[in-house]
């Protein structure tokens, strides 16, 4: 196990800690399971895509830095999330805007692994490599503040069910459309998933807000004070 | 390396290497993508070559590959363990080194790097 990616994963496990105190009904347990199925569903769906076999090679599911696929990693994230939490919608809403939390921490956690750089930039706020001339774009940094946004709005939104779930999951696949352009990446990053994962969540989002009636209420993160 | 006359991503792995196993598909990846503009070398380390030559087929890995009974390279370089990666300048001048498995966007920021952006 290579350090940096643990430090980035804790970055990750300590945004969900701090979304599950900020944001009330969400049980840190539940959001921990889901992680760490999610990662396990989106290794072994990369080793396939990468004609390698899970069951031959055991302990290639252990080396996440050879890849994880995105797509399988949320899919099996979220059925595990509603599955350990009781099977309500409500509970997705709610975990919604912990697991935006959860998702800037991983991003933030770019800063470990000194692997937060996209494309070149000449932006004032570009960064370089050390030992580098070239200046980037800091992508990780954007997505991690994209994240912290979408959990705040989130959390903001009206509790119709599923409305939550529906706006986060919209979110989570917009930031990642805005920032892939400039991202760095071997053979183009998962841009179609993302657009259906955009589009699912713009179709959850607005049937229940169509439904009308709100019904989960969910505490909105704290404006300020102690 | 100043030969080659463009810049290079030489990896050092071993059929015996699990993580290599998870990096060679990105590699394979790599190439295709950017083989006419970097090239790629593998080096296999403290291996046997009947081993190496089924994990090159395994994997499809369409990069010239030399053998290194001894690990000569790794440490020439100070490349600690296996696998490694090594980025070279067209000038052949050492200008970055991965030490372990390198995964998709720290390999996609060297050839970046050696691209000049």
């Amino acid at each position: 196990m290579e350090f940096t990616l643990l430090w980035a994963a804790l970055t990750g496990l300590g945004g969900l800690w701090l979304g599950s105190r900020l944001v009330e009904e969400v049980a840190f347990d539940d959001l921990l399971s889901a992680s760490i199925a999610g990662l396990a569903g989106g290794r072994v769906v990369e080793m396939l895509s990468q004609g390698l076999n899970p069951l031959t090679n055991p302990m290639d599911l252990l080396i996440v830095r050879g890849g994880v696929d995105t797509t399988a990693a949320t899919v099996v994230a979220l059925l595990t999330l509603y599955l350990v939490s009781g099977r309500a919608i409500s509970r997705l809403d709610a975990a919604a805007p912990v697991a935006m939390f959860g998702l800037a921490g991983w991003h933030l956690g770019c800063l470990w692994r000194g692997a937060c750089l996209g494309t070149a930039s000449n932006l004032p706020w570009a960064w370089s490599e050390p030992g580098s001339v070239i200046s980037r774009h800091p992508v990780e940094i954007y997505a991690a503040l994209g994240f912290l946004a979408a959990a705040w709005l989130v959390s903001r939104l009206p509790g119709h069910p599923g409305a939550r779930a529906g706006a986060g999951l919209a979110l989570a696949a917009a930031i990642r459309l805005a920032t892939e352009p400039i991202r760095l990446s071997i053979g183009g990053g998962p841009v179609p998933e993302y657009m259906i994962g955009l589009g699912i969540g713009i179709a959850v989002g607005v049937i229940a807000f169509s439904r009308g009636r709100p019904g989960h209420t969910a505490a909105p993160l704290p404006r300020s004070g102690p | 390396m100043a030969d080659l006359g463009r810049p290079a991503v030489v990896n050092i792995w071993a059929s015996w290497c699990h993580p290599c196993r998870s990096e060679a598909p990105l590699l394979n990846a790599a190439h295709d993508q950017f083989g006419d503009r970097v090239a790629f070398i593998g080096i296999d380390v403290q291996d046997n070559q009947a081993d190496a030559k089924e994990f090159i087929a395994e994997f499809g890995l369409d990069i010239p590959h030399y053998f290194d009974r001894n690990r000569a390279v790794p440490n020439h370089y100070g490349v600690i363990g296996t696998p490694g990666t090594l980025f070279f300048d067209e000038e052949g001048v050492l200008v970055g080194t991965h030490l372990g498995v390198i995964d998709e966007r720290a390999l996609a920021l060297g050839i970046d790097e050696l691209l000049g952006g």
